[in-house]
C-alpha cells in the first residue's frame, strides 16, 4: 500500500447533459496507510479529472453528505478506509434507490420531504408555553435514554439504499422516516401520536416494514432504526387495541427553588 | 387505524395457523411418527378415511376455520407483495378487489363443500 | 439554470433478493415471502383437489391419488412441508420482534456498532435450528413410511 502500488478506482459516471448512460471510469490513486476513500476521491477530483462529482463536508462522519456505494456495500466514504477492503480495485457507485443528479451525486430532495412528512419536530397543545417559553420541559434521564439512540440520525441515506422494501416501492415511507417518526412520539415531551400515526399507518407506511434489519447494518452512526420501526409497530398496535395507557406529554419542569432542597451553609474553617 | 388492525390479523391468523395447520401436517405427513405415540393416521389420503372424516361435524369445522384463517393470512400477505411494487393507485383499488371477491368466492365454495359432504 | 431531470435509480424487485453484501437476516426475509408465495400456489391446487376432485366419486379420487403416489410429487409435498416449517418458525420469531420482544433496550450504542438483530441472532440461529430439525423429522417420515 504505497506510491508503487496504486489503487484502481471505478467510479461510476453519469453526465445527464452529454451522455445518456452511467458508466464506470478507472482511475489509478496512490495509496497511502488509514487513507479514505473520500481522500482517494478528492485526489482523482484534484488530480485527474475535475469534472468528477460527489459531496463531501465534514470528513468526519457527522454531516451524511458523503454516502455512496463502495464494493457493493453502502458506506460513508470519509469514514472508509481503503485498507479495509484488502483488495487494489474499488468500485464507486451512487447510492442506490435515490435518483441520480451527476456521477455520484444523489436527490435527496425526495428523501427530506419524506421526512418532512412525518412532523419531525415536538408537537403539543400549549401553544402559549410554546410560543413563550418560561421554563423547560421536565425530562429525567431514563425518559431520554428511551429514544437518544435514534436522535444520533445524520440523514446520510444509506439505510434506504439498503431497505428492500425501498428499493421497489417508491412511496414507502423509508425507515429513516419512520425511526424519527419513533424518536418524537417516544419523546416524553411530545404528544402529536395522534397526529403521526395517520401518516405512517398508509398503505405504504410502517406495516410494509418486514424486519430486513438491512437498514440497522448498514447505518454509519449505530442508530438501530430497525429497533425504533418495531417500537413504533408495538406502540400503535398496543393504542389500536386500547393495550396501555398512552402518557401525557410532560408539564414544564419546576424551578430549582422547589426541587433542590436547602442546604445548611458549612461551618467556617478559619475563625 | 386500519392497516394495524390488518398486520394484527395476520399475526393473529399466523398463529392459529401454525397450530392448525401443523395437526393437518403431523396428521398427513408423521404417520410412522405418529404411529409411536398410538396415534393410527395411515393411509389418511384414501377414500375410505376421507369418507368417515366427511360424517364428522368436528372435521368439517376444523377444515373450515383452516381455510378461514389460511385465506385471510395468505391473501393479505400477496396484497402486500403486489402493493410493494409501486402499482398506480387505480391499480391497487382493482387488485384490493379481485383478492377481496376471489377470498370470499373462494371461502363460500370450498365451506359449502365439506358441508353439504356432511349431510350426504 | 437549466434543469435537469434525475435519473431513476431505483433496484427495483430484484433489490429484494440483492442489493450489496448484506447479513443473513436480509435473506431469510426474502425467504419467508418466497416460501409464503410457494404455499399459497399449493394451497389453491390443494384447494381444487379436495372440492373439485373430491366430489367426483371415489374413481377420480383414487386415479389422481395414484398419479400422485409418484416421488416427484412426494418430494414436492415434502417441500410444501419444508417451506411451512420455515415459514411458521420465522414467522413466530418475526411476531416476537416485530412487537419489540426479541429486541434489545434502546441505548447509545458504542463503536463497532452491533444492531439488535445481530444481537439477537442467537434466537434466529436457534429458529433455523429448529426448523433443520424438523425437516430431517419430516424426512425420516417421508422415507420410513415409503415414498
Amino acid at each position: 500500500m504505497d506510491e508503487n502500488n496504486p489503487i484502481i478506482f471505478k467510479v461510476q459516471r453519469y453526465d445527464p447533459e452529454h451522455d445518456g448512460i452511467p458508466h464506470f471510469q478507472e482511475f489509478m490513486v496512490p495509496s497511502s496507510r488509514y487513507m479514505t476513500v473520500l481522500d482517494g476521491l478528492l485526489y482523482i477530483k484534484e488530480n485527474l479529472d475535475s469534472s468528477l462529482a460527489f459531496r463531501t463536508s465534514c470528513r468526519m462522519a457527522i454531516c451524511g453528505s458523503c454516502g455512496m456505494l463502495i464494493n457493493n456495500y453502502p458506506h460513508l466514504a470519509c469514514h472508509t478506509q481503503i485498507e479495509e477492503f484488502h483488495s487494489d480495485t474499488l468500485t464507486v457507485k451512487p447510492l442506490p434507490n435515490l435518483p441520480i443528479i451527476k456521477d455520484l451525486v444523489v436527490d435527496l430532495i425526495p428523501f427530506f420531504n419524506t421526512h418532512k412528512s412525518i412532523k419531525p419536530y415536538i408537537l403539543r397543545q400549549d401553544a402559549g408555553e410554546m410560543g413563550n417559553p418560561t421554563a423547560e420541559y421536565a425530562q429525567e434521564p431514563h425518559a431520554l435514554e428511551a429514544f437518544l439512540q435514534f436522535t444520533y440520525c445524520i440523514k446520510c441515506g444509506i439505510c434506504i439504499s439498503a431497505c428492500p422494501t425501498s428499493a421497489s416501492d417508491r412511496l414507502f415511507l423509508g425507515p429513516q422516516a419512520l425511526s424519527q417518526c419513533y424518536r418524537y412520539c417516544a419523546d416524553n415531551r411530545d404528544g402529536g401520536e395522534k397526529e403521526r400515526f395517520p401518516v405512517v399507518d398508509s398503505d405504504h407506511g410502517v406495516w410494509h416494514c418486514h424486519l430486513a434489519g438491512a437498514c440497522s447494518e448498514a447505518c454509519p452512526k449505530g442508530v438501530d432504526p430497525a429497533l425504533a420501526i418495531q417500537l413504533l409497530k408495538r406502540r400503535m398496535v398496543s393504542r389500536a387495541v386500547a393495550l396501555g395507557k398512552k402518557q401525557q406529554p410532560s408539564s414544564t419542569a419546576p424551578s430549582p427553588a422547589e426541587t433542590k432542597p436547602k442546604l445548611p451553609f458549612p461551618e467556617f474553617t478559619v475563625k | 387505524m386500519r392497516n394495524t388492525y390488518l398486520w394484527f390479523l395476520q399475526l393473529i391468523t399466523g398463529i392459529l395457523i401454525a397450530v392448525l395447520l401443523g395437526i393437518h401436517m403431523a396428521l398427513m405427513h408423521l404417520d410412522v411418527i405418529l404411529g409411536f405415540f398410538g396415534v393410527d393416521a395411515t393411509k389418511a389420503t384414501s377414500w375410505e378415511s376421507m369418507i368417515e372424516r366427511s360424517n364428522q361435524g368436528i372435521w368439517a369445522g376444523l377444515y373450515i376455520a383452516l381455510l378461514a384463517v389460511v385465506l385471510y393470512h395468505a391473501l393479505n400477505g400477496l396484497r402486500k407483495v403486489i402493493l410493494e411494487l409501486t402499482p398506480s393507485a387505480r391499480a391497487e383499488r382493482v387488485t384490493t378487489w379481485v383478492i377481496v371477491a376471489f377470498g370470499i368466492v373462494t371461502f363460500v365454495w370450498c365451506s359449502y363443500v365439506p358441508i353439504a359432504l356432511l349431510s350426504a | 439554470m437549466r434543469q435537469i431531470q434525475p435519473r431513476r435509480n431505483y433496484l427495483g424487485a430484484v433489490g429484494w433478493l440483492w442489493a450489496g453484501n448484506y447479513k443473513v437476516e436480509r435473506y431469510l426475509y426474502i425467504l419467508h415471502r418466497v416460501t409464503g408465495l410457494g404455499i399459497l400456489l399449493f394451497l389453491l391446487l390443494h384447494l381444487i383437489m379436495t372440492t373439485v376432485f373430491r366430489i367426483q366419486g371415489q374413481d377420480v379420487w383414487e386415479t389422481t391419488m395414484a398419479v400422485l403416489h409418484n416421488p416427484w410429487f412426494k418430494i414436492g409435498e415434502y417441500l410444501v412441508v419444508i417451506a411451512f416449517a420455515y415459514h411458521a418458525l420465522n414467522g413466530l420469531r418475526l411476531i416476537l420482534q416485530e412487537l419489540g420482544f426479541l429486541m434489545v433496550r434502546p441505548a447509545p450504542s458504542i463503536y463497532p456498532y452491533r444492531d439488535s438483530l445481530r444481537k439477537k441472532r442467537s434466537w434466529t440461529m436457534a429458529m433455523i435450528a429448529v426448523v433443520v430439525i424438523l425437516a430431517l423429522v419430516f424426512f425420516y417420515d417421508l422415507v420410513a413410511g415409503g415414498w
